[in-house]
Order: structure tokens, then C-alpha cells, then sequence
């Protein structure tokens, strides 16, 4: 019964949904309409938000589930926001980051739910996530728990050593070594900023 | 849009399960916490998971945060599942059926209409009924499973260290030195271009994308007209 893996957390969050339309549009149609439209890969909000390993958005309309004779019949009574996400350190940094960085994207996909009309700033976004937070109760870590900025940077290191090594197979041994002299300088091993990936990044 | 990321697939399955039943359930996975890892090893073994997560939500936990929120009614508690996982959906279900079945079915057993990770065809089935799309999935690494960013972990602290330690070294003994490096990190080395399945799922999110980019332009011009 824990959030926390290590250094990595799991959020899951549960956020109702105001029963009602605008314009003969339901506010999760338009809601779930806002988050398809989010940009995907390094264009996502979440690429901004630090530390994000994995992140998603969807809308629970209902339980959907194969009924019978024999099971009772459920429906809720709200639609559900349903936000998720993996990511390295604790919650309340982690939100506070998330408003820092992409506060008009939130405002824009929650702007329809319950009680979000009294969020004004980060301190309130917490408050609100955490309400409509959900306590994990088994959670599985088959990555690392390294900070993001570690994670993309050995990522970094793995593919330009990898070239680096194809490319210098064979060759006489004083070349290799002033090349790797100079690819180790290039590679700057002990600055995680840069060089490195982006969050996000599709491209090699 | 899409349930794919990169090299990374988002799932959500969504499964009712009896409340007194979701308590026993919660026992179980403590039980599986604690003893850790025997109980995962089957999953550390798949080594196809980023991460994943399993959330009993009982009848009476749905967040209500508002009077003006109507109250759930509801006669069974729920069970989240959610996994970031390498590959296709296939591929995943497969080896979960085939690597861990006692495993599944220790996590779902007391489910509603469970009807176990044998034989596969019912499973799938299951799975497929109860799983929820996701509207937008995130992926901080696209280009890399976990795998990669596993053994890029190691391939930096290697290296660093090899680095360092092999600046004094003669020419000859640098030579050797190399070679035993290549040698013990050659498992953590390996382009990490695009795959197959993450190209194909890609242009399909572009296109919808772009159609609906599109769809969204329209309305917006006949809403200011």
C-alpha cells in the first residue's frame, strides 16, 4: 500500500467531472475533445513538467464491464478525469512543477471539474490533486528510480558510445585513444544538463 | 491520443470485484510487498515493464469533492490496473499468459467474470472488454524501452569509472583494457533508432491528430461566424 517505489512515485487521481453541458456539448466531451488535442511527444505539457517519466489522461465515463444475470448492474453517477503519472521524487514538488510549468494547460483540461473553480494558485493545486487522490496499492518499478535528467542523459551516453565504438573497431591503438580522449570531453559524463536528450524526444 | 508512446504502450484496465473480496485482495498485495521480490521475480523477468500499478478504489472511495457532486452508488469496488509496458498489446498479454499465469491470476482471482490467464482466448477477451483508451499518453523516452534505460544506467557508471581509471594506463595495457570493457558491457550497447510498431502507431496518431486539429479549426471558424 504504497505510492513510492524507491525514488519513484505512482500518482493516480480521480477527478469528478461537473455533471452538465455548454452549447449541447457535455463538459467531458469537452474535456476528453481539450486532452486529445494536447500535443503529443516533446510538444506535450508533460515534457515540460519536470521529472515526468510517464504520464496520461483519460476520461472514465462509466464502469464498463461484462454484466449478466448473475452481477449486479453499476453506473456512476459522475464522469472521471482520470490523471496518472510516474514520475521521480515526491508529490508536492512534483505538483508545485507542474503548475509552475504548464498552469494554462491545467487550467484548460480541468477547468470543468469539481471544485476546481476554487484552485487560484500551486498551493491550491495541491490541496485539489490530492483530494482526488487514490492510494496505490501495489506498485512495480521495472525501470530505475534516477532522476529524470539521469535517465536521458545515460540515455545519451548509451547511444553516442555506442557509435563511438562502431566506428573506432580496429583502429590502431594511439587513435583510439585520442579519439576517446576527445569524445569523453565532447560527452561532458559529469554535466547531466548537456549534452543529453530532451524529454520526450522522437529523434535520434 | 493514442495508447501508444513511442516504444512505450499505456494500459488501463478497469475490473469490478466484490467489496469484502477487494479487502482480501488488498491483503494479498501486501502479502506481495512484502515478500518482495519473489513474488515479482516473474515480472522482473518479463523486463518488458517501465512501470505498473494496481489501485483497489473500494465502492465507497470514489473522490466526491462537492455537495453538488452526486454520491456513487455502487455494489462492487474496483481494481485499476495500469502498466507501462515495451511493445505491442499482443505481445504483452502473451507474455504475461505464458510467463506468470498463477501470477495473473493471484492479482485478479476474486475479479467479477475472471476467467483466468488460461486459456489465452478468454483472457484476451477479458482484457479487451474491460480495458479504458487513454485520450493522451506521455512517454518522457520514446526511443527507449526499459531495457535501454536500464542498462544505459550501468553502461554511465562504467564508463565514467572506466575513464578514469584507464588515463594512466600504457598503450598496451589501455589496448587490453578497452577490449575487456567492450567485453563486459557489450549486453548494455545498442542503437536505440525508432521500431517498427512505434513508426506505424506514429503516422496513425499524426493523422488523427491532424484530423482533428482540423475538425477543431472548423468549429472555431463557424462558432466566430
Amino acid at each position: 500500500m504504497a505510492n513510492k517505489f524507491g525514488n519513484s512515485y505512482g500518482l493516480t487521481t480521480l477527478c469528478p467531472l461537473i455533471n452538465g453541458h455548454q452549447q449541447h456539448t457535455s463538459f467531458d466531451k469537452i474535456t476528453r475533445h481539450r486532452i486529445q488535442l494536447l500535443e503529443e511527444n516533446s510538444g506535450s505539457p508533460f515534457a515540460r513538467i519536470p521529472d515526468t517519466y510517464f504520464a496520461r489522461l483519460f476520461i472514465l465515463n462509466d464502469v464498463f464491464f461484462e454484466q449478466g444475470n448473475n452481477v449486479a448492474r453499476d453506473h456512476l453517477q459522475s464522469k472521471y478525469l482520470v490523471f496518472t503519472s510516474n514520475f521521480h521524487g515526491d508529490l508536492e514538488p512534483y505538483l508545485q512543477g507542474m503548475w509552475n510549468n504548464a498552469e494554462a494547460d491545467v487550467r484548460h483540461i480541468w477547468q470543468y471539474a469539481v471544485a476546481f473553480d476554487k484552485v487560484q494558485n500551486a498551493a491550491d493545486f495541491i490541496r485539489y490533486i490530492k483530494r482526488c487522490q487514490l492510494t496505490t496499492t501495489l506498485f512495480f518499478n521495472g525501470s530505475t528510480d534516477d532522476s529524470l535528467q539521469q535517465q536521458l542523459k545515460s540515455l545519451y551516453v548509451k547511444q553516442a558510445f555506442t557509435e563511438f565504438a562502431l566506428q573506432h573497431q580496429g583502429k590502431p591503438v594511439a587513435e583510439l585513444r585520442a579519439a576517446f580522449k576527445t569524445f569523453m570531453q565532447q560527452l561532458q559524463i559529469d554535466n547531466i544538463e548537456t549534452p543529453s536528450w530532451q524529454p520526450g524526444q522522437t529523434q535520434l | 491520443m493514442s495508447n501508444v508512446a513511442g516504444k512505450a504502450y499505456g494500459m488501463n484496465v478497469m475490473t469490478p470485484l466484490r467489496w469484502w473480496t477487494a479487502i482480501w485482495q488488498k491483503v494479498i498485495f501486501w502479502v506481495v510487498v512484502k515478500t518482495f521480490p519473489y513474488f515479482l521475480k516473474g515480472l522482473l523477468t518479463l523486463s518488458l515493464i517501465h512501470y505498473a500499478r494496481w489501485t483497489i478504489i473500494n465502492r465507497w472511495s470514489f473522490p466526491r469533492l462537492d455537495k453538488s457532486q452526486p454520491k456513487e452508488k455502487l455494489t462492487y469496488s474496483y481494481m485499476l490496473f495500469e502498466s507501462n509496458f515495451n511493445g505491442s498489446w499482443d505481445q504483452y498479454i502473451d507474455s504475461f499468459s505464458f510467463a506468470i499465469p498463477s501470477g495473473l491470476d493471484m492479482f485478479w482471482r476474486w475479479n467479477i467474470k475472471y476467467p483466468k490467464s488460461i486459456p489465452l482466448h478468454d483472457f484476451y477477451h477479458y482484457i479487451r472488454f474491460n480495458q479504458v483508451e487513454c485520450d493522451h499518453y506521455y512517454n518522457a523516452y520514446p526511443l527507449a524501452s526499459a531495457n535501454d534505460v536500464k542498462s544505459a544506467q550501468a553502461l554511465y557508471a562504467d564508463l565514467a569509472a572506466f575513464a578514469d581509471s584507464s588515463e594512466a594506463l600504457s598503450d598496451d595495457a589501455f589496448a587490453a583494457a578497452w577490449q575487456q570493457f567492450l567485453a563486459d558491457n557489450q549486453h548494455s550497447l545498442g542503437s536505440m533508432g525508432t521500431s517498427p510498431l512505434m513508426s506505424t502507431s506514429n503516422q496513425l496518431v499524426q493523422e488523427h491528430h491532424h484530423d482533428d486539429l482540423q475538425l477543431a479549426a472548423r468549429q472555431t471558424q463557424q462558432e466566430e461566424a
